[in-house]
C-alpha cells in the first residue's frame, strides 16, 4: 500500500500545542478513526493536515512534498476536509452544491464539461441523493445535509479525506451506512481517510485503526492496540 | 449543478427582447416625433431639430439606463454574494455615499482630478469607503456589523456633504442639488464613451472573479479547499463592484434600490446561485428595469424605482430564509 499523507514531528494547535511533536502515515485504502475528548484538538489536527491552518512545527507532506509547496488548485485535488457544523448556504440547490466539487478542474470561467456532470450524477447517486439534487440545501435537515457535503468531497476526486463528526447530526441507520460508504470509497478508490468521531462502535466495526489526540501524545494503531495499551481508559 | 436549462434560457430570450422593447420605446418616447429614416450617424452640425434630440438628449438618456441597470445590478449582485447577506448593495454599504462625497467635493468645492473630472471624484470615493468595507470585513464575521458600518459610514457622509453645502455658493449648490436627485437624462453623448469605458472595467473585474463568486457564500474557507485564491477573489470583486458603483453615480446620481433589488428578481427568475448565469441574468434585469423607470420622464427616477424596489424588499424580508 502506498502513503498518501505522511506528518513528520507535527506539531498542530493554536499558540499552545495540543500534543508532543506526532509521525503518522495515511495509507491508501484505509479509513482510521479520530477519537478524543471535547476540546482535545481533533478538529484542529483535521485543519493542520488538510492545510488549512499552519502547523506549530514539523510538517504535512503528500508524496514527500510538504502542503505548504503545493498550488491551492494542487492541494484541492488531493485533499479535502469537511466540517457538518458549516453553515447551509442558501438558494443552492444540492445538485448545484455538489458540482462545486468540480472547481479545482473547472476553467477559469467555471465552466463544466458533460464529464464532470457525469462525476457529479456519480457522486450523487452514490450517497442516494438524486431524489434531492433539485431541492434547496438550507431545506434539508442536517442528516441529509451531511450525505451532501460527503457528496460534494466525493465530486472532488480527492485521495485523501478529512471528516470532522461526520455522524453528528445523523440517525443510526444513515450513520452505519455512511461508515459503510467510507469503507466503500477506501477501497475501491484508494482513498484514504481519516475520520472523528466519538463513537467507539463506528470505530471499531469500521475503520482500520484508531488514532488518539489526549494532552501527552496522537497514537495510533489497531483497536486491539489501542484496547492492550490502554489508550481509550478514558471513555471509561 | 444546473448548467444550462430551459427556464434560464427562456429567461434570457424573454429578458433579451422587453430590453429591446424599452430601447426601442425610450429612443422613441417623446413630445417629439422622430423618424427613424431621417436620423443616419451623428453629424455636427446637425441637419435638423429632430437629430439633435435623438443624439444629444434621447441617445444618451437610452445608454445612461442601460448601463447604470448592468451596473448597479452586477454591483448588488457581487456584493450580496460576497458578503453573504442579502440586504448588502453600493448603497447599503455606503459605497455609493462614498462616491456620492466625491462627486459633491467636486461639484460644491471644486477638487477634480485630472481628466477624469466626475467620475473620477465619484470612483475615488467609492474606492475610499471599499476600503474601509474590506478593512471591517476581514476583521468580523458576522455581516451585519459590515451593514451597520456601512450605515454609519452613510450618515457621516451625509454630514460631511452637509458641511460642504453650507459653505458653497447657490449655482454650485442649484448643480449638486439637481444631480442628487438622480436622473438618466444627464449623461451628454460625450460622456458616453467615457461612461461605458467605465462600467466595462468594473464588469471585467466581476467577471474574472465569477469562479471566486461561485464559492464565496459558503465562505472563505470552504473558497480555499477548493483551491481558489480568496484574497485576489475578494478584491476583485470589491473593486469591481466599487467602479461599478461609482460610474453610475458619478453619470446619473444617486439611483435607489437596483442594486438591492435586482438580484433577488435575478434568483427568482433565473432560480441558480451560478454566477455564469446569474451575472448576465441580473444585468438584463437591471437593464430592462432602469429602461422602464426612464419612460417616466416627468416623475422623478428615484420615486419609480423606489415603488417597485420597496415591494420587492419587502418581500424578501418576510420571505426570509425560505430559499429562492
Amino acid at each position: 500500500m502506498s502513503i498518501l499523507l505522511q506528518s513528520k514531528e507535527l506539531e498542530f494547535g493554536y499558540g499552545k500545542r495540543f500534543a508532543a511533536p506526532m509521525n503518522f502515515e495515511l495509507q491508501a485504502g484505509e479509513v482510521v478513526a479520530l477519537m478524543g475528548r471535547n476540546g482535545s484538538g481533533k478538529s484542529t489536527l483535521l485543519k493542520t493536515l488538510s492545510g488549512k491552518i499552519p502547523a506549530l512545527g514539523g510538517s504535512v507532506e503528500i508524496g514527500n512534498q510538504s502542503l505548504n509547496t503545493f498550488p491551492a488548485t494542487e492541494l484541492a485535488k488531493n485533499i479535502a476536509y469537511i466540517s457538518i457544523s458549516r453553515a447551509a448556504p442558501e438558494r443552492m440547490t444540492v445538485a448545484e452544491f455538489v458540482g462545486l466539487g468540480r472547481m479545482p478542474y473547472s476553467n477559469f470561467f467555471d465552466g463544466r464539461t458533460k464529464e464532470d456532470l457525469r462525476i457529479v450524477n456519480d457522486a450523487l447517486a452514490l450517497l442516494q441523493l438524486e431524489s434531492f439534487a433539485d431541492r434547496n440545501v438550507c431545506e434539508l435537515s442536517d442528516g441529509e445535509r451531511s450525505r451532501v457535503y460527503l457528496a460534494q468531497a466525493v465530486a472532488q476526486q480527492v485521495k485523501i479525506l478529512l471528516l470532522d463528526e461526520p455522524n453528528a447530526f445523523l440517525d443510526i441507520p444513515w450513520s452505519h451506512q455512511l461508515f459503510k460508504t467510507l469503507c466503500q470509497l477506501a477501497s475501491d478508490r484508494g482513498m484514504g481517510i481519516i475520520v472523528s468521531t466519538h463513537s467507539m462502535e463506528y470505530a471499531s466495526k469500521y475503520c482500520n485503526r484508531v488514532m488518539v489526540v489526549d494532552c501527552e501524545s496522537v497514537p495510533c494503531g489497531s483497536w486491539l492496540e489501542a484496547e492492550q495499551k490502554g489508550w481509550l481508559e478514558w471513555t471509561k | 449543478m444546473v448548467f444550462a436549462n430551459r427556464r434560464a434560457t427562456v429567461c434570457f430570450i424573454a429578458l433579451t427582447l422587453l430590453g429591446f422593447l424599452f430601447v426601442y420605446l425610450t429612443l422613441s418616447a417623446g413630445s417629439v416625433d422622430v423618424r427613424w429614416s431621417d436620423l443616419g450617424w451623428r453629424r455636427v452640425p446637425y441637419d435638423n431639430m429632430q437629430q439633435q434630440i435623438f443624439w444629444e438628449i434621447r441617445f444618451p438618456r437610452m445608454i445612461a439606463a442601460l448601463l447604470s441597470g448592468v451596473a448597479l445590478a452586477v454591483s448588488g449582485l457581487s456584493l450580496q454574494t460576497l458578503f453573504k447577506n442579502p440586504l448588502a448593495g453600493p448603497f447599503v454599504l455606503g459605497i455609493s455615499s462614498g462616491a456620492s462625497f466625491g462627486v459633491a467635493l467636486s461639484l460644491l468645492a471644486g477638487f477634480s482630478f485630472g481628466h477624469l473630472g466626475v467620475l473620477g471624484s465619484a470612483s475615488v470615493g467609492a474606492l475610499v469607503v471599499t476600503m474601509v468595507v474590506m478593512w471591517v470585513s476581514a476583521r468580523f464575521e458576522q455581516s451585519s456589523v459590515l451593514l451597520l458600518v456601512g450605515l454609519l459610514i452613510g450618515y457621516f457622509i451625509d454630514a460631511l456633504i452637509s458641511l460642504l453645502i453650507a459653505n458653497s455658493d447657490a449655482e454650485a449648490l442649484r448643480v449638486y442639488v439637481s444631480w442628487g436627485m438622480g436622473s438618466f437624462g444627464r449623461l451628454t453623448f460625450d460622456g458616453v464613451l467615457m461612461f461605458a469605458v467605465a462600467v466595462f472595467m468594473g464588469l471585467a473585474l466581476i467577471v474574472l472573479s465569477v469562479k471566486y463568486l461561485n464559492a464565496a457564500r459558503l465562505g472563505d474557507e470552504f473558497a480555499r479547499g477548493v483551491g481558489l485564491n480568496v484574497k485576489r477573489g475578494r478584491t476583485l470583486v470589491l473593486l469591481g463592484a466599487s467602479i461599478l458603483a461609482a460610474a453610475s453615480t458619478a453619470y446619473c446620481g444617486p439611483v435607489a434600490f437596483v442594486g438591492i433589488a435586482v438580484p433577488h428578481l435575478a434568483y427568482k427568475l433565473f432560480k441558480t446561485s451560478n454566477h455564469r448565469v446569474l451575472l448576465p441574468g441580473a444585468s438584463l434585469c437591471g437593464m430592462v428595469l432602469c429602461l422602464a423607470a426612464s419612460l417616466f420622464g416627468t416623475v422623478p427616477l428615484n420615486a419609480v424605482l423606489s415603488l417597485v424596489g420597496v415591494p420587492v424588499i419587502m418581500w424578501v424580508v418576510i420571505r426570509g430564509k425560505k430559499g429562492y
